[in-house]
């Protein structure tokens, strides 16, 4: 099951660098995804940069979620490239893409809920690690649930439930992470937990993508932000920019206010 | 694993054997499994061999019952095709063994017959899990390939149908298939009666065994996590077609076997076997004794069997509605299966002591005769005022 | 045997026999198109109720067969017993059914929305229950009540069931009208894209699964009674419209009328093709081996097919 993937996959060159110094870790082509005759992705050119934390903001059905979905591989474009770390992964089913190194969060907490916390930690673990028990342990401690550890999952709170699952995804040891939305839900002490777990693995070197409404959390955690727009890029850059911007007021930012 | 306090070469089995995903973990529990164990083995001397053969039918269907289990129970792969994969070895287990004759054709048609039912499980099961085929269709198409060889087999009347000297014989099916026997002539050893229910109590124990280690193993935390969300497995890195395919071949695999092991028991096989009603009689041992439980499985195969057997003779007409009501009423009341229930209780009368369980028992008894004169009120009721069901849902 | 359908009844074979002939005189293969036409009214009939409760509810309901098998017996007994007109009894089948469906509803299916495989295996158990119970009841088989209309002229084949195919078209369009253009269908419709907002906008949607899981069960009453003249009268034969109207569930895909009849008219011709040809096993075979293909290769069925040819033809003009 564990099997890695054609060895000479990674060794292509990567593609399609931006004008940043750091080398493009994740970038798409001209990506466009239709449902029959609405255009949720259309003609999207995007790419992060390794060790960059980007966030994903835009009005509801932008196309931030397909967006997504489409680099995890849960749904196949209907034009367009993705590479990620010089892999092409038009031809990678999900399952091929999680070992290429990318990890996912979903939108609402995707949990084994009948398992305990332990138990649901070990899925994960018991693909990626020899030694599992350090792992469970330093897990446990950075989404700070070593108290529920024997607790099924389907008697936490909504905030734990978010907290585990994004555990679960980091134990994969991803060089790039999505969430999806990571504090929907969540109370302002919870909201700075997260922020500050993913600011702890971020200095450690994890390239996120992180799609959220909250622009208070945005601002706390965001170096660069990019706005989607009935599924196109929009603007694109540093979150104090975006925020003056015009455009960017009027279609998104003004709705909410 | 420390509190079975055995020897330490017995720990590394032991760790294998138990685990959160079997529910008998417990020194007691093993201890009550050995005394099982024990009267089963017994069981010959107590009733004479004629009874022990005629018994050794139930050990064969815990083994169909077993695969049934790992890939409904374990993975949440519903499959009616249980028994055709039981069919389909039968059926060629009698094709070989009369083919070749003696007891060298039986030895070589049980690997054939074992190899043809895992092939078809394989087939199908590639087609359906690597065709994106999920949930509610699996089921649906199982049960459609089950009923279409059953179709097939009932038209086999003519002398056309014949495989070498072997006719198939419609809805006669094939008589004559030779008891279990393994070996090359002069060296053999055949197996009715007492040695039959011996040998086939010792292969189910191995299966049992062996499937407690496999759902205890990384690869039944694969089961159990794709059983309860299969795109989240496939989110870290779990190549989820695989597994599932891997298992349901597995299953067709344990389901040959015990078609083998049927076809030598009654001497026949015929297409009653690819009926909706057979197909369904799996699914209501592994319900009955709970699901997610590989002993469970065979413990509700024991049980239904003995109730269709005692029905049979007294009242053979109920015996369906029987097995219907047992259906309905178990996914009802108990979903997850008496076994899990029998765990329940020994547990809450572990922590709370006797007294306590018989009050919480009536409570709970209480609350469900409640539940259940409410919803025939509704019925009576009003037909304007659905929305009362909800206030006694809450 | 045509009482209630009158003289029209008797004139309606000669109709399609002249009809027929004319069609035939012109080249039109005739006795082929018919097999069809039987093959896509028995397929789109066997499969509708059966859609409709899978289509809106999510819940397969695996006592179809004995639901069919149901209306089939209340139209015969009405005829044999209560010596009703044909028509009439066809109605009583349905409309029986229709209410046993909805007491199955309220009393068990409601309890198991959300546990898909459950629900499953308790309609199971009941069909088991259904078949057995009414062979304790009325004995292994009924008197058949005899197929109106005799054979249309000129050809072996029966004038009913040219007719029936009209039945199986007038039925699919009512049930098209009903979910698309009533205030039913589209609360029916609400509750089942989204409950929750559905009951916020004060739609009972109780009452809404309710009605639909009756309309489903009514829809193979329907189907038994309109078979009941012209097949066996036994307590399992609901049987002999299992695999149909499950490879209908299943190559047809997500949107139930459209898929059913466009599965209804593919299944119907390459059953046709193969049953004729080989016979039953061959064609039951074929039917299989569509389904398995049609899934293979296209994830949504042949509804998914249909949307994305519409969305190409979209986009060139």
């Amino acid at each position: 099951m564990s099997t890695p993937q054609d060895p000479n996959v990674r060794e292509q060159p990567a593609v399609a660098a931006t004008g940043s110094n750091r080398e493009t870790i994740l970038s798409t082509k001209g990506l466009t995804k239709k449902f029959g005759g609405l255009t949720a992705v259309d003609n999207v050119d995007f790419s992060v940069d390794e060790g960059e934390l980007r966030c994903l903001i835009g009005p509801n059905g932008a196309g931030k979620s397909t967006l997504l979905e489409l680099i995890t591989g849960q749904l196949t474009p209907t034009d367009g490239e993705i590479y990620f770390d010089g892999t092409d992964l038009g031809e990678l089913e999900p399952h091929e893409r999680m070992d290429a190194g990318i990890s996912v969060k979903f939108q609402s907490p995707h949990i084994y809920e009948s398992l305990t916390v332990e138990q649901n930690l070990h899925v994960p673990l018991q693909r990626t690690s020899r030694d599992i028990e350090p792992v469970m342990e330093r897990t446990l401690d950075r989404i700070a649930l070593t108290e529920k550890a024997d607790e099924p999952a389907s008697d936490l709170s909504h905030g734990e439930k978010q907290r585990l699952e994004i555990g679960m995804a980091i134990t994969l040891d991803p060089k790039f992470m999505i969430l999806d939305e990571p504090v929907a839900g969540m109370s302002i002490d919870e909201t700075g937990d997260i922020a500050d777990l993913i600011q702890s693995l971020h200095d450690d070197g994890m390239t996120f993508l992180v799609v959220e409404h909250d622009m208070e959390f945005v601002r706390k955690i965001s170096e660069r932000v990019t706005v989607l727009s009935q599924g196109s890029i929009l603007e694109q850059g540093p979150i104090e920019e975006i925020e003056n911007d015009e455009q960017v007021r009027r279609i998104y930012l003004g709705e909410n206010a | 694993m420390t509190e079975l306090s055995l020897p330490s070469r017995f720990d590394g089995i032991a760790e294998k054997l138990n685990g959160p995903n079997t529910l008998g973990n417990s020194r007691a529990f093993w201890i009550a499994f050995a005394v099982g164990m024990f009267v089963m083995v017994a069981y010959p001397f107590a009733r004479g061999s004629y009874a022990a053969g005629q018994t050794s039918l139930f050990l064969v269907y815990g083994l169909l019952a077993l695969s049934l289990s790992l890939i409904w129970g374990y993975t949440g792969i519903l499959s009616f095709g249980q028994v055709a994969f039981f069919g389909i070895a039968g059926y060629t287990y009698a094709i070989v063994s009369l083919n070749l004759g003696g007891v060298f054709g039986q030895t070589v048609a049980l690997p054939i017959a074992i190899a043809v039912s895992t092939l078809s499980a394989f087939v199908l099961g590639y087609f359906m899990f690597y065709g994106g085929v999920q949930n509610v269709y699996v089921a649906i198409l199982t049960l459609v390939v089950t009923l279409v060889l059953e179709t097939f087999m009932a038209q086999t009347a003519g002398s056309e149908w014949a495989v070498g000297s072997v006719k198939l014989g419609g809805f006669n099916g094939i008589p004559g298939i030779r008891n279990f026997a393994l070996g090359v002539e002069g060296a053999s050893i055949s197996l009715s009666g007492s040695g039959f229910y011996w040998f086939v109590l010792a292969l189910l124990l191995g299966a049992y065994l062996g499937g407690r280690a496999l759902v205890n193993s990384k690869y039944g935390y694969a089961l159990v996590a794709i059983r309860e969300d299969a795109e989240r497995t496939a989110m870290f890195g779990y190549n989820v077609k695989r597994v599932k395919l891997a298992i349901f071949t597995f299953s067709g695999a344990l389901a040959g076997l015990s078609g083998v092991l049927y076809s030598t028991w009654g001497n026949y096989m015929d297409p009653s076997v690819f009926t909706i009603t057979f197909a369904t009689i799996p699914i209501v041992w592994v319900t009955l004794g709970g699901r997610e439980s590989l002993l469970g499985a065979i413990v509700g195969t024991i049980i239904i069997e003995r109730l269709r057997l005692w029905f049979s003779v007294n009242a053979s007409e109920f015996a369906i509605v029987f097995v219907g009501v047992i259906l309905m009423t178990v996914v009802l009341v108990l979903p997850r299966g008496i076994l899990p229930g029998i765990r329940q209780i020994y547990l809450f009368l572990n922590e709370n002591g006797p007294r306590a369980a018989v009050d919480h028992g009536q409570t709970v008894i209480k609350a469900r005769i409640r539940e259940a004169l409410q919803t025939v009120g509704i019925d009576a009721s009003d037909p304007d005022t659905p929305s009362s069901s909800e206030v006694v849902r809450e | 045997m045509t009482s209630g359908f009158g003289a029209t009844g008797a004139l309606t074979p000669l109709i399609i026999g002249d009809f027929l002939g004319f069609l035939d005189s012109i080249g039109v293969p005739v006795v082929q198109l018919l097999q069809i036409a039987d093959n896509f009214a028995f397929i789109t009939l066997a499969a509708i109720g059966l859609t409709v409760i899978f289509g809106m509810m999510g819940v397969i309901n695996l006592a179809h067969g004995e639901f069919i098998m149901m209306g089939a017996y209340i139209t015969t007994l009405s005829v044999n017993v209560a010596s009703l007109p044909l028509p009439v009894a066809m109605l009583l089948g349905a409309l029986g059914t229709a209410a046993f469906g909805a007491v199955i509803e309220r009393t068990i299916v409601r309890r198991l929305y959300g546990r898909l495989l459950d629900s499953m295996i308790v309609t199971f158990g009941l069909g088991l229950i259904l078949t057995q119970g009414t062979r304790i009841i009325f004995g292994n088989t009924l008197q058949s009540i005899g197929t109106p209309f005799g054979e249309v002229p000129g050809y072996t084949y029966s004038g009913y069931r040219v007719l029936l195919m009209f039945v199986a078209i007038a039925v699919l369009s009512a049930a098209y009208l009903v979910f698309t253009r009533t205030e039913f269908g589209i609360r029916a419709r609400a509750t089942i894209q989204d409950a929750e907002t559905a009951r916020a906008m004060g739609v009972d949607t109780d009452r809404m699964y309710t009605t639909t899981f009756a309309i489903g069960s009514g829809l193979a009453g329907l189907t038994g009674a309109l078979y009941a003249p012209s097949a066996t009268i036994v307590p399992g034969m609901g049987q002999a419209f299992l695999v149909e109207s499950f490879v209908t569930v299943v190559t047809g895909g997500s949107t139930v009328l459209l898929g059913t009849t466009l599965a209804g008219g593919v299944l119907g011709t390459i059953d046709a093709i193969f049953s004729n040809l080989y016979g039953n096993f061959f064609g039951q075979l074929a039917l299989l081996l569509t389904a398995i293909i049609v899934i293979r290769l296209l994830p949504d069925g042949l509804t998914g097919l249909a949307y994305r040819i519409r969305d190409k033809l979209g986009e060139r003009q």
